[in-house]
């Protein structure tokens, strides 16, 4: 109680924003595909690899540190579009802004809990999903 | 009167280590004198860090102290950290460190984390009339509690 009263008088006045927020076409979802694609693509190869030789091992050992690694992009890559990309004025026109960026965030850690398929679909889907509200704002996503 | 010579010496060694206590304190209060001046009108100023781009001197949600006569008589000098509104939208204030100064004596500045910082090279250089402050001590996170330069 008394700690709360310290920290709140405390809490500062001011934001310094040292934010990467580059107005235009910087921004983009693809490393956050890439990264859900990334984990589906690292969940196959561990269920192949289940052989016992060192060489063997070893590739399922990276596996297993390429997918908790490109979990983590998802998660950083959706968080800075997040915060830094998306204004209220996004939120208005779609309101599951929110929801949708802390279910990938709930589904990249599920990733990295499991290696199961269904989880890194549901990732690349839900990533999906945010790219093509990103691109909407942005009036279409670039043909590539 | 060898006892009257040792009274006197016993009040003399009193006296000195009463005055010895007093100059240790005046010493004490005059190296904290500035630094609390300095606490008390940065205090309104008192800023959270936002986002990553001065990695990995300041984190976000550091808290910091801005001094708004850190630069009192002079301009921000390359490297030094400075709050300054975004040119783009003055009501947001920026945390940047002085890369350079323009011949003009207008400041170029730039984040620490180069990738994932909006810097000069996106906004232009800015005035130093601008300056709002100086980030100088960060004071929470307690484990971090220090001077940031």
């Amino acid at each position: 109680m008394i700690r709360e009263r310290i920290v709140g008088a405390m809490r500062p006045h001011h934001t310094l924003h040292a934010h990467c927020d580059v107005p235009c076409g910087i921004y983009d979802p693809h490393a956050a595909e890439l990264g859900a694609r990334t984990v589906a693509r690292m969940v196959e190869l561990i269920n192949e690899n289940l052989g016992g030789d060192e060489t063997q091992r070893n590739k399922f050992v990276r596996c297993v540190s390429v997918k908790e690694q490109h979990a983590e992009l998802v998660k950083r890559e959706v968080q800075v579009i997040w915060s830094d990309y998306f204004k209220p004025e996004h939120l208005e026109t779609y309101p599951q802004l929110h929801d949708l960026t802390w279910r990938i965030l709930k589904q990249a850690g599920k990733c990295k809990q499991s290696v199961d398929a269904q989880a890194a679909a549901d990732l690349q889907a839900l990533v999906k999903q945010f790219a093509d509200i990103f691109w909407e704002t942005k009036g279409g996503r670039p043909q590539a | 009167m060898p006892e009257r010579i040792e009274e006197r010496e016993g009040r003399h060694a009193r006296f000195r280590s009463g005055t010895r206590f007093g100059i240790g304190l005046a010493a004490v209060g005059l190296a904290l004198a500035p630094p609390l001046s300095r606490v008390l009108r940065s205090w309104p100023l008192r800023s959270a860090v936002a986002g990553t781009s001065m990695r990995p001197g300041l984190e976000p949600g550091d808290w910091l102290l801005v001094d708004p006569r850190g630069f009192a008589g002079r301009a921000p000098r390359p490297s030094e950290l400075v709050a300054v509104p975004d040119p783009r939208e003055p009501s947001r204030w920026l945390v940047k460190r002085v890369a350079g100064v323009a011949p003009d004596g207008r400041l170029e500045l730039a984040g620490d984390d180069r990738g994932s910082s909006t810097d000069s090279r996106e906004f232009g250089p800015v005035d130093p009339a601008s300056v709002i402050g100086r980030p100088w001590a960060r004071y929470w996170p307690p484990t971090r509690i220090g001077p940031v330069r």
